[in-house]
């Protein structure tokens, strides 16, 4: 049992030393992509805008759902109209970047985990090593950067969906004002305080937590299927678990005195 | 200079292995291994499945690193090398992996391009293309250019590995089990494809596999490895006529001998008569 404890231990410890160790590996390559806009252009591509038929679908019924609880409690107390607010501030602060990124891990970050452990296991990481091409640059390197530009940017459509998903619900089918839908919303949500610390800045944490474990999860795969499926699914709850935990420290430290 | 006695050219050697030492886990892969790998030949590196034969390539590569002894290539000790050392010594080192390798998202051409694309990125489309034609066209797959890894049979896509391997003109070319699950024909092929390309490109080539006939048809020289030591070397000839009853099981494959055809076990009769209470 004791045995067991401290074997797993080691583990945690061996692989978050060696987790460090590629990151610092990938930052120092991270010039590398530069001077190669193809290379971001192409992961882009596959993680950002593949991803976006999900994210925008998801952001719809997201803010949907929202507005549908909201204006529930909100109409006991006569304050309907603030139902723009509430659903605004939901998303931007909370749900814009945690689902987006939950999302990202379960569309994008696992298909990153099972490329870069499938290409492992076929040697091509290898193969390129020898031919004195050095796979975290050419390989880890766009991938990662190109992850952690698409997030932000995902949590951000997701979140403009959001809003018009309420809105639609809202003002549409449950008969809030119009104006005191956008007005109280334009009044009471601040760009710097709420959107960029929830939008932007959480969802930049998210998205180098959720692209490192992907990469990292692929390149310490077991170079078998059952190792690559393992990595996969390591991958997103991995991601997911940090996810959450990271949202309750940021939300502490960003909006803890907040009123 | 130790122990290699008969070794043919150990004056001039590309590669000197030196008391090489390797442990997997706990396990010894390796335990004081002496090779020389001469200058300008096809030598073979056989030995049981399990031996680590690919080890001893990575090893060479640098892609592993010994606990003990040394691997000098070219004057270079290669487990001493920094990284932008290695990597500049690995453009001259071609290796052929045995699942080839290739870049299933791209094509023939482009897998054969890849490196020149990696290395000299200032390099004329019209050069490029010329270069990457005169290496397919030396495996035979020109007209094969424009299709995908999956599309190959498992030779072609062992050749145009090779292709891609001798694209940036390497001194040194490492077989990975370069015959492994080839159809006779194919592998008739590649036995040729590697003698002609290292004397017309002059490499020095090294080949690891345990397909005795078909390496003994194109090495000069064969190490054999067993147990984490060479146990057996010499030109293909010397080796078959070799009294040792180990290496003559070796080279002509017999199924019982000194290596024995059961794995060890408990006495058969009795395990059978226990009933399977215990396993």
């Amino acid at each position: 049992m004791i045995a067991a404890l401290g074997r797993w231990a080691l583990t945690v410890f061996a692989r978050t030393g060696r987790a460090s160790l590629m990151l610092l590996a990938i930052l120092a390559g991270l010039p590398s992509v530069l001077p190669r806009p193809r290379l971001l252009v192409r992961q882009l591509y596959s993680v950002g805008v593949l991803s976006l038929p999900i994210i925008v679908v998801a952001g719809l019924f997201v803010g949907m759902v929202l507005a549908l609880q909201g204006y529930t409690t909100l109409a006991d107390f006569g304050a309907a109209g603030s139902l723009g607010t509430v659903v605004a501030l939901s998303l931007v602060r909370e749900l814009g970047p945690v689902v987006a990124a939950l999302l990202y891990a379960g569309r994008a970050g696992s298909a990153l985990t099972a490329e870069i452990a499938l290409m492992k296991a076929t040697e091509q990481l290898s193969g390129m090593e020898m031919m004195a091409v050095d796979p975290v640059r050419r390989v880890l390197a766009p991938r990662f950067l190109a992850g952690i530009l698409a997030v932000p940017l995902l949590a951000a459509i997701f979140t403009a969906v959001g809003i018009l998903g309420g809105y639609l619900v809202g003002v549409g089918l449950l008969g809030v004002d119009d104006g005191a839908w956008w007005a109280q919303m334009q009044a009471k949500v601040q760009p710097l305080r709420d959107v960029v610390n929830g939008v932007v800045l959480k969802s930049f944490v998210f998205g180098v937590v959720a692209n490192w474990i992907a990469v990292f999860e692929g390149h310490d795969a077991q170079p078998t299927s059952e190792g690559i499926g393992r990595a996969t699914t390591r991958s997103v709850v991995n991601t997911s678990l940090a996810v959450l935990g990271l949202d309750f420290v940021l939300t502490a430290l960003l909006f803890g005195g907040v009123r | 200079m130790p122990d290699v006695p008969d070794s043919p050219a150990a004056a001039d050697s590309l590669v000197r292995i030196r008391g090489l030492r390797f442990l997997r886990g706990t396990r010894v892969i390796f335990d004081g291994v002496d090779l020389d790998i001469p200058r300008g030949r096809v030598t073979a590196v056989m030995g049981p499945s399990g031996t680590g034969k690919t080890t001893l390539l990575r090893l060479i590569g640098g892609q592993l690193r010994p606990a003990a002894g040394s691997v000098v290539l070219d004057g270079h000790e290669v487990p001493a090398l920094r990284r932008r050392e290695l990597y500049a010594l690995r453009r001259r080192i071609g290796m052929l992996f045995q699942s080839g390798a290739l870049f299933t998202d791209l094509s023939v051409f482009e897998n054969v391009a890849f490196p020149l694309r990696e290395h000299y990125p200032r390099l004329p489309a019209r050069l490029l293309r010329t270069l990457v034609l005169m290496k397919l066209e030396a495996v035979g797959l020109r007209g094969a250019r424009d299709l995908k890894p999956a599309e190959l049979s498992g030779g072609m896509a062992r050749r145009v590995a090779l292709a891609r391997a001798i694209a940036l003109d390497p001194m040194l070319m490492l077989y990975d089990e370069p015959f492994t699950g080839q159809d006779p024909i194919s592998m008739g092929v590649l036995v040729q494809l590697i003698r002609t390309l290292n004397d017309a490109l002059g490499m020095t080539s090294v080949v690891v596999s345990h397909d005795v006939a078909e390496v003994c048809s194109i090495a000069d020289y064969v190490y054999l490895i067993s147990g984490g030591r060479v146990v057996a070397s010499g030109t293909p000839a010397e080796l078959r006529a070799s009294g040792s009853d180990w290496v003559g099981q070796f080279m002509h494959g017999l199924p019982d001998g000194p290596v024995p055809f059961h794995y060890p076990a408990r006495d058969y009769a009795s395990e059978l008569l226990d009933g399977g209470g215990r396993s």
